[in-house]
């Protein structure tokens, strides 16, 4: 909207009038520019990049007014509706879509960070056979003549995709085995929670996801589960989850989070209760629980368990043997008896699939079943494939038995653990098709490498939930010379003189029309459609879903494998290494690895050790001490951070720095998923391929015993780029964090003093922004940090640079460790400019680059900033950010298309830092001034604050005394942050209020 | 007064007698041909030599400097929370080394100092050398030095105007003040000598150039008078800029709120510091001029015992300011000050703490003693400490203090680049070889000033009575 005119500009516009020969400005350019050659430098660096009106301009886009598409993102089986914001054509932010039932509004951190993989200038441009650039006409004639020979010869063909929760694509699928008996579908997602479809498909006969409702719990156990941060679906139960987070006053109901896990995950770093339990010793637990309900709290056991099968658990003898305070577990039990069906119990994927069997039990006999955890099948997929089904697949194909071989998205080539399996089965498909974004692994084994859409350039429909089905449209034009994989596959139909229709757009249409469009509706179905297409989906008639019967015969077994005596501590003492449990997870930004190429993803701290760019491998302090002590070298006997440590399981073997972390249960280790890509410019020789640890037979693939770790060579290090390298508080009072019993102490207390100034206070007429932060609601999920770098044009720096201590993100997630470093409590605050009233950023720099404006904003004027970093050096907070170096020039096409056209793109030398996303106040300041009205409180929302899943961050005027943002910086929570420096920032914090389980 | 009170000089003790300021007899006429003669003389092979190798750090010094405007501040170390580091260090280190020069010129000048007739010229000479020296960090250390005249208020169509609240502002003045005095002090000190050499030289393109310099000068006596009056009040404006410079440099850092900046003893404290440091590098430079150019007559051990007092004086002020930081950390019960106290003694930069505390506080302790003032091997041992000791003061003060603040979070180790070490040398490339320029081709030794201190030149009260 607002375009910075600077004097560039202005020379630009008037160098080239011809005035006698040589103009005035002319005259003046030459003598400046000889002046500063002759001064020794030369630096200027003046965009000559030109601006070309449309001459004819699309109806539907008026150059410098942004366009919102709704659509729909999809990652394994979670979907999430989202609304695409594009100017001129092009997307340039990715936001929640409120109308969407399953998201409501938020999304998850990667769907706003996949942005940037829609412009990557690593993606496939166009076909390619054997790596030789070729026709979109030969593949297709290539591929449908492949399709049309093995339907004649009925030779057996092998499809490979990922997840399918698109009804449309299933459609399709089944139009295709129509058309093509021998076709084997089948679906390939390496994070998805395999370890639960092992489980339910044994208790149920199919596997079942359940819906979890976060928001109606008051009493979460969560047992080795990260579903506050590595899940796919955290965005979404994030939201539900805080609206019981932030209590107003000490006497609100609040939720308690009882964590038990071995490795310190995000989850536990929010928990009120955080347990350690070696992950293989879940099982037992749960089943303690069940009796301890049965017996103190007389709750009848659920159907297929009997008192007797319960004999084994005895709560003292098993609790002494887990290692566990049967006092805490008693007082657990007491919590969830209490509780009853607003309890939710759920497990994470690094345990053995009976715990899952387990916790359905405990919630069944809780009554939480149906009530928080719904058994309704969220979307699944058909043809889902577990580590040891597509083993066994690709053995079969090894064997030959496919004559064709179709890779549609997901990546085997690198996400399955064994490589040479791979290489053997894929060498034994006598033609191969890839179909995908990027040459990445699997495509360089295939022939064909045909490049699709990305999902902003792509249609689509999405089982999001069952009473949702969300909508997915382009927001841009197809970029390169890339075909939707639908399109190509119906194409395929086509030519195989198979009724098809012309295009998937139409067949979406059409099955819509058929299956979604309500039936007797007084709407034309073109209506319905874009009515839907505007919302982002359409809601449909919940199908009530009976709760699946359970199979007796397997919780017998379940019990069996629980009643075991849990293994000792797993801790053994082989010649120079130590034997760990291994607990892998997806990275936080690049997941499953799909987004590793990903530089906004990559750099994106991980919430919980604040590394960028790698997994290191985390193990616990006691660990770290004991293996330092067993095996000295150079006189030196413990073992350091970023000391490289090789880790050995019967599957392979990798190597990773280390890093001691705090809270982490002695025995277990645990090392992040999706990183040690072979491809691509980003990714390749970032962190290592853990899924190469993987036993593919295994039915727990990410919870691996035994795994051997050994120091590499005398002392290898590799340093690990952090963005916070300093864990502790030091004992000043910077993110504050109380439990219920604290904060009503603390209101009984006399108020804190006030601090008086000489200095008058700053007057602001009319507005005065300013956002109060709710440490209690977030979690530390870091969603702001990537949808501030979406929205503000945030350059990537690279690994080096975050090591040099110079990444440039405007928020930043300060993680403090408080306590015992072995029982640590974890606080995270975002930190960001405090936009202070008297900002001491303003008094020291030389050149009045930094003002302050009438409404109470701390300014940046990029032009005027000739980079003394004063500013930065006098801001207690050190938030601001310095171009050290050219950040923008080594772009390559099409990359820069993915710059927010409202922010200025920062040069070298020049100081940055967050602007409350000025654009954003100042488009709504407008818009009311326009219609003449007042702006409406919540009607700006800055992009941290729109992404924030847990509401933690509320943006508003502080002038205006019923504004919320007004109103919880009146709050009993409410502090600044160094207050006592006389600053006065606008920015306030709500102190963390815990729910903990009473003490003994 | 009877006259067995009158004391010839020839019956004062010893012990009694005053200094010698001058060694052996030394007249007008000798003094000239003295000074002058290496002006006439091709230089010794050791000066080549010595020009070799500085010009060689001063080259590679511009090659960094040019390497950062090609790439940008990302060159060196800095990073956030330090942001500045070798830049700023380097800057007030120079500005420091200045101020002995303006020191000698001046206030000694008015308080009739009679020894440093001898020493100013080339102190002076190297407060300009190491004012050159400084100004180039200001320039360099900004992101877009190519922008780095907005910092100057002139007027403009942008409605750009700087913002005077701040001390680099402040510094910009003040700087540049210094440095318009301090030549204007010294080229008006060498108009009479230029006069001189315009008159003995032979050569004709040396003749023309002395003569412009000289500016007509002829030695009439409104000539003088002029002169001695100009001097004066110049002398004056200059004592002033001796307390105020690096008052306004303390300033950068005294008006900020990091903790270890924030105290009211900075600008007392930089200007102890300053002169330390100064009087460390004429030290050394005398040490070497004196014997290489044939000077051990004129600058006599005296010289160096006398600043060597003064360093000694100014070890103790700094021990002082040292303590009184400690006191501060303790007193104030501001715990984010004891942190960056403690942070200087024992944290990440421990060693630049201790190496500061024991190059200027316990090593200058020697001079103690009349044997390590007048000793060679002494003095330079002590210069050289003091030298490394003030540098790794203001790296302790600079970087220990950013690298952690307020928030630990923000936290982040400091590590200079082997560009921050390029221009650092290159800096001090810069120095000698224009300090060896300058030996070569202007008269080291204030010939004129020296002319009023040799025997005879001042009436000389023999005693008795004025009948």
């Amino acid at each position: 909207m607002t375009r910075e005119l600077n004097d560039n500009d202005l020379a630009e516009a008037f160098a080239d009038l011809p005035v006698d020969g040589i103009s005035r400005r002319r005259f003046l350019s030459l003598l400046s520019a000889s002046a500063a050659l002759g001064f020794g430098v030369s630096c200027s660096r003046i965009d000559r990049g030109s601006i070309v009106p449309y001459t004819k301009r699309p109806d539907e886009i008026i150059p410098g007014v942004e366009e919102y598409y709704a659509s729909t993102f999809q990652e394994g089986l979670v979907t999430y509706g989202v609304l695409v914001k594009t100017r001129e054509g092009r997307p340039i932010h990715v936001e929640g879509n409120s109308e969407h039932l399953f998201s409501q509004g938020k999304t998850s951190l990667r769907s706003i960070g996949d942005l940037l993989g829609l412009y990557d200038p690593d993606r496939l441009r166009a076909p390619s056979y054997k790596g030789a650039p070729a026709g979109w006409a030969d593949a297709e004639k290539a591929i449908t003549h492949a399709l049309s020979d093995a339907r004649l010869m009925d030779k057996p063909v092998l499809f490979l995709t990922n997840a399918i929760v698109s009804p449309a694509q299933k459609a399709l699928l089944f139009d295709l085995k129509l058309a093509l008996p021998s076709l084997l579908h089948v679906a390939w997602e390496p994070n998805l929670p395999q370890s639960q479809i092992h489980a339910t498909r044994m208790l149920f006969g199919k596997a079942v996801l359940p819906r979890l409702h976060f928001d109606r719990a008051q009493l979460i156990l969560a047992l080795q589960s990260d579903f506050l941060g590595a899940d796919s679906a955290a965005a979404a139960y994030v939201q539900a989850f805080s609206t019981h987070r932030s209590p107003a006053n000490p006497s609100e109901s609040m939720s308690r989070l009882c964590v038990v896990e071995g490795n310190m995950t995000l989850t536990g770093a929010n928990a009120d209760q955080r347990l350690q339990l070696n992950p293989w010793k879940m099982l037992p637990l749960v089943f303690v629980l069940v009796r301890l309900l049965n017996e103190l709290h007389s709750i009848p056991l659920p159907e297929g368990l009997t008192a007797d099968d319960l004999r084994e658990f005895e709560p003292g003898g098993m609790l002494r043997a887990l290692g566990i305070s049967p006092i805490v577990v008693k007082r657990l039990a007491e919590d969830l008896a209490r509780a009853g069906k607003s309890s939710l119990v759920l497990a994470g994927d690094a345990v053995v699939p009976e715990t899952h069997m387990a916790c359905t039990l405990l919630n069944r006999m809780l009554g939480a079943e149906g009530n928080t955890v719904e058994m309704s099948t969220t979307p699944s997929s058909p043809g889902l494939l577990t580590y040891a089904e597509l083993e066994k697949l690709l053995k079969e194909a090894a064997q030959g038995k496919f004559a064709l071989g179709i890779f549609w998205g997901t990546n085997p080539a690198y996400s399955f653990p064994n490589a040479p399996l791979w290489k053997q089965a894929i060498s034994k498909i006598p033609e191969t098709y890839r179909i995908g974004l990027y040459e990445d692994e699997t495509a360089l084994d295939c022939l064909w490498r045909l490049p699709e859409h990305h999902w902003l350039e792509s249609w689509g429909d999405f089982e999001s939930a069952s009473d949702f089905i969300g909508l997915r449209q382009p927001a841009i034009g197809a970029i390169h010379d890339t075909r939707q994989a639908e399109d190509l596959l119906l194409s395929c139909l086509r030519q195989m003189k198979m009724p098809a229709s012309r295009s998937y757009l139409e067949y979406l249409k059409n099955r819509w029309q058929a299956d979604v469009y309500p039936v007797g509706s007084p709407a034309s179905f073109e209506a319905f459609w874009n009515a839907s297409l505007h919302n982002g989906g359409a809601k449909r008639e919940r199908r009530p879903s009976p709760s699946p019967v359970v199979n007796r015969d397997e919780v017998k077994k379940a019990i069996l494998a629980a009643s075991k005596p849990p293994t000792a501590n797993n801790v053994d003492h082989l010649p120079e290494s130590m034997e760990v449990d291994l607990v892998l997870s997806p990275g936080a930004g690049v997941f499953d690895g799909r987004y590793a190429n990903n530089g906004w993803l990559n750099e994106l701290s991980d919430p919980v050790t604040k590394a960028t760019w790698g997994n290191p491998i985390l193990i616990s302090i006691a660990d770290a001490e004991y293996f330092g002590l067993m095996h000295p070298f150079n006189g030196r006997d413990d073992l350091k951070e970023q000391d490289i440590l090789e880790i050995f399981t019967n599957a392979g073997k990798i190597e990773a720095p280390v890093i001691i972390q705090p809270g982490q249960m002695p025995g277990v280790a645990s090392i992040a998923l999706g990183y040690g890509r072979q491809t691509g410019t980003v990714a390749t020789g970032i962190g290592a391929n853990a899924y190469r640890l993987i036993d593919p037979s295994s039915r727990n693939p990410f919870l691996i015993q035994k795994a051997r770790i050994k120091r590499k060579g005398a002392g290898e290090r590799h340093a690990i780029p952090k963005t916070q390298v300093h864990n502790r508080m030091e004992g000043h009072d910077l993110a504050r964090s109380w439990t219920l019993a604290e904060y009503s102490q603390k209101l009984k207390e006399k108020k804190e003093r006030e601090y008086v100034s000489l200095i008058p206070d700053q007057k602001f007429p009319g507005h005065k922004w300013g956002m109060v932060v709710d440490l209690s609601a977030c979690v530390g999920c870091s969603a702001c940090a990537i949808a501030c770098q979406s929205e503000n044009n945030i350059p990537v720096v690279g690994p080096e640079r975050v090591l040099e201590g110079r990444a440039m993100h405007w928020i930043r997630i300060d993680r403090y460790y408080e306590g015992d470093l072995r029982d640590p409590k974890v606080l995270h605050q975002p930190m960001f400019c405090q936009h202070c009233d008297n900002a001491p950023c303003e008094i020291v720099c030389p050149v009045n680059a930094t003002v302050h404006s009438s409404d109470g904003l701390n300014q940046m004027v990029y032009n005027r900033c000739v980079g003394t970093r004063y500013c930065s050096n006098n801001c207690p907070f050190k938030v601001r950010r310095f171009n050290f170096f050219d950040y923008t020039s080594m772009k390559k096409e099409p990359e820069s298309l993915v710059y927010n056209p409202e922010v200025t793109v920062r040069p070298r030398g020049v100081m940055e830092k967050c602007t409350l996303c000025i654009q954003r106040i100042n488009n709504t300041r407008q818009k009311a001034k326009i219609e003449n009205r007042q702006i409406i409180d919540g009607e700006i929302r800055p992009a941290c604050v729109a992404a924030c899943p847990s509401g933690a961050l509320v943006f508003g005027d502080l002038n205006n005394t019923e504004s919320r943002v007004a109103r919880l910086s009146r709050a009993d929570r409410n502090y600044r942050v160094l207050e006592e420096l006389g600053i006065k920032p606008s920015m306030s914090y709500l102190a963390d209020i815990s729910n903990p389980a009473n003490k003994g | 007064m009877g006259s067995d009170a009158v004391v010839f000089p020839e019956n004062i003790p010893e012990g009694l007698k005053p200094p010698a300021i001058l060694v052996g007899e030394v007249n007008a006429g000798g003094l000239d041909d003295q000074v002058h003669s290496h002006l006439y003389r091709r230089p010794p092979k050791a000066w080549f030599i010595a020009f070799a190798i500085t010009s060689t750090f001063m080259l590679t010094g511009f090659g960094c400097i040019g390497y950062t405007f090609w790439l940008g501040i990302g060159a060196w170390g800095n990073n956030i929370p330090v942001g500045w580091a070798f830049d700023i260090i380097n800057f007030v280190f120079w500005i420091g080394i200045g101020h002995a020069g303006t020191l000698i010129s001046a206030i000694l000048l008015l308080f009739r100092a009679r020894w440093r007739n001898a020493i100013s010229r080339f102190s002076e000479a190297m407060t300009i050398f190491a004012v050159i020296c400084a100004v180039i960090f200001p320039l360099i250390h900004v992101g877009r030095p190519w922008l780095a005249f907005f910092l100057f208020p002139y007027p403009n169509q942008r409605a750009l105007w700087p913002n005077f609240r701040s001390p680099l502002i402040w510094d910009v003045f003040a700087v540049n003040t210094y440095f318009a005095v301090s030549l204007l002090f010294w080229y008006l000190g060498l108009m009479p000598d230029m006069a001189s050499l315009r008159d003995r030289t032979l050569g004709k393109v040396r003749k023309v150039i002395y003569s412009v310099l000289a500016l007509g000068w002829r030695g009439a006596a409104s000539h003088w008078q002029h002169y001695e009056r100009a001097y004066l009040i110049i002398a004056g404006l200059a004592t002033g800029l001796v307390l105020s410079v690096h008052s306004v440099v303390s300033f950068d850092f005294a008006v900020s709120l990091v903790p270890g900046w924030h105290m009211t003893i900075f600008p007392p404290y930089f200007v102890a510091g300053a002169i330390f440091a100064g009087f460390a590098m004429v030290v050394l430079a005398l040490v070497v001029v004196r014997t290489t150019m044939n000077l051990k007559n004129l600058i006599t051990d005296y010289h160096l015992e006398v600043m060597n007092k003064v360093i000694l004086t100014c070890a103790c002020l700094m021990g002082y300011s040292y303590l009184l930081e400690a006191f501060t950390a303790w007193y104030s019960m501001n715990s984010y000050i004891h942190h960056t106290f403690m942070q200087y003694i024992g944290g990440t930069y421990w060693w630049a703490g201790w190496t500061t505390i024991t190059c200027n506080i316990l090593i200058p302790q020697l001079l103690w003693f009349r044997r390590f003032r007048r000793s060679y091997t002494g003095m330079v041992f002590v210069a050289i400490a003091v030298t490394v000791g003030m540098w790794f003061e203001r790296f302790v003060i600079i970087v220990s203090s950013l690298h952690q603040d307020f928030l630990p979070s923000s936290w982040h180790i400091y590590k200079p680049t082997i560009v921050d070490f390029g221009i650092l040398f290159g800096t001090f490339g810069l120095f000698f070889t224009l300090v060896l320029l300058f030996a070569r081709v202007l008269p080291v030794i204030a010939t004129t000033e020296m002319k009023m201190i040799l025997p005879g030149s001042q009436p000389l009260h023999k005693g008795g009575s004025h009948e």
